[in-house]
């Protein structure tokens, strides 16, 4: 569970929500200010000037490190920008989170990579080519889809997708749409999070609940 | 503002920065001490062969044409000021090789390659957020970044020290045997019965403070960084000025332990 208690924090004032287990919900925000901001307090990265984020129960800034780190392990979060590490070519990327926790070698995955990357729309010729790119020379849709693809890699309990589909054309939201629904319907309790702009693809993203982050 | 003013803010400003930088080397060196488990993690033991490649084995071919100039020139000042003298040439060459320019020299060569790309690299994944991306996988950063290049760089140092004097040794007596001033396999049983343990424990000590040094002032300037991307050229100088220093600070106090 995902809780918000009072949360005030830079233009955000006073949002509450809870989002049990199961729940798809959808987050919209009026301006990219709102998003970093609302982005930045419910993953641990700024404490808000006032209330409390819960993950599980456990007050996120009330965690050791070391607490956040294990906490985070049962998070997928798929950043905006992809959330890469530039060093790394993108099959590093992919396997990085799976390889590190689970001790998943990438040989061992990679079936099921390809398949997952099938899903969005990526021939495995066109993978062949960008797995061996940096994330610099990744297009956004295809940093987002490594950034998808490494989540999935660990089977996350929470999914939390920041701007998705913010700057694709209407097939590339479209895949993302469908894996995500997809996934989030594969294992029972799990909780997805959609942190979107409010323009038509949020409109036609069907949640359970709707979180209005705009005052 | 007078000089009355100036300076002394200035000399402040200096204490203060080296107690920073002192407080934060502290604190990378216990925590990379407590964590060297993390290298039993596959990634983690994959940036440390990248490490070691990197700031060992690329480094060779500098190391090795320093070090063989470096032998040359020694030997042949040391003959022209000793003549054939087979022992009083082995210490000598020890004293300068083994104590002072093997260690000395390499970590001349990996600050100049490996410190300035290290503080570099991390200032620029700090600047672009990838420190927090990183511990948003569950990762610890500390653990991921500093631990196997603090441990790749110190490796790194040690090997190529042992390197440096090898061939340092072997080529200055072998061009000296070319130039007639001494018998080549003569002058290596000279210096192989002068050398004792103590200067190669003291030796291969100075490159492994050497290593611990570079490699966590490296980590320390980059994951510092903040700001805008200039801070990126600022981390990689700061970081390379400050080992040098030390390196000689600590060169000299090493030196003037074991050996006066």
């Amino acid at each position: 569970m995902i809780s918000f208690d009072h949360v005030s924090e830079g233009p955000m004032r006073d949002l509450s929500f809870d989002l049990v287990a199961g729940t798809r919900a959808k987050a919209i925000y009026d301006s990219d200010e709102r998003r970093n901001v609302f982005f930045a307090v419910i993953t641990g990265l700024r404490r808000p000037a006032k209330g409390s984020v819960k993950w599980d129960g456990k007050d996120i800034y009330a965690l050791e490190e070391s607490g956040r780190l294990t906490l985070f392990q049962r998070i997928g979060i798929v950043p905006a920008d992809g959330g890469l590490i530039s060093n790394l070519k993108a099959w590093e990327n992919v396997m990085l989170p799976a390889w590190y926790h689970r001790g998943i070698a990438p040989l061992q995955a990679e079936r099921k990579v390809i398949d997952l990357f099938r899903q969005l729309g990526l021939t495995e010729a066109g993978l062949q080519r960008q797995m061996g790119r940096l994330p610099d020379q990744l297009t956004m849709y295809e940093k987002r889809a490594v950034a998808l693809v490494r989540a999935m890699l660990m089977e996350p309990d929470i999914l939390l997708y920041d701007s998705l589909f913010t700057g694709l054309d209407r097939e590339s939201s479209n895949q993302f749409l469908s894996v995500t629904g997809e996934y989030h319907e594969k294992k029972a309790g799990r909780i997805s999070l959609y942190l979107c702009a409010d323009d038509a693809v949020s409109a036609r993203l069907t949640t359970d609940q709707t979180i209005t982050l705009a005052h | 503002m007078s000089l009355a003013t100036i300076i002394p803010g200035r000399i402040g400003r200096v204490v203060l920065n080296v107690a920073d930088y002192w407080q934060g080397f502290s604190e990378l060196l216990f925590y990379v001490l407590r964590r060297l488990r993390a290298l039993g993690r596959p990634p983690v033991r994959l940036v440390l062969q990248k490490q070691i490649y990197f700031t060992g084995i690329e480094a060779l071919g500098a190391v090795t044409a320093i070090a063989m100039l470096s032998g040359i020139v020694i030997t042949t000042q040391v003959t022209s000021l000793v003549g054939q003298n087979i022992a009083l040439t082995a210490k000598i060459m020890l004293w300068t090789v083994v104590r002072e320019l093997g260690p000395l020299l390499s970590a001349i060569v990996i600050i100049a390659r490996s410190s300035s790309a290290t503080a570099s690299e991390l200032a620029n994944m700090k600047i672009r957020g990838e420190i927090d991306n990183l511990r948003l996988l569950g990762i610890s950063p500390g653990d991921y970044l500093v631990v196997p290049r603090v441990a790749g760089i110190t490796l790194s140092v040690v090997a190529v020290t042992f390197y440096f004097q090898m061939t340092a040794i072997v080529t200055g007596y072998a061009f000296a045997s070319l130039t007639g001033n001494l018998p080549f396999v003569t002058s290596l049983s000279g210096i192989l019965s002068t050398l004792s343990m103590t200067e190669v424990t003291v030796s291969l000590f100075k490159a492994l403070v050497f290593g611990l040094v570079i490699s966590i002032t490296s980590c320390y300037y980059g994951l510092r960084a903040s700001g805008s991307i200039t801070a990126v050229p600022r981390a990689a100088t700061g970081a390379v000025m400050r080992n040098l220093i030390t390196v000689f600070l600590l060169n000299g106090i090493i030196s003037y332990v074991f050996f006066i």
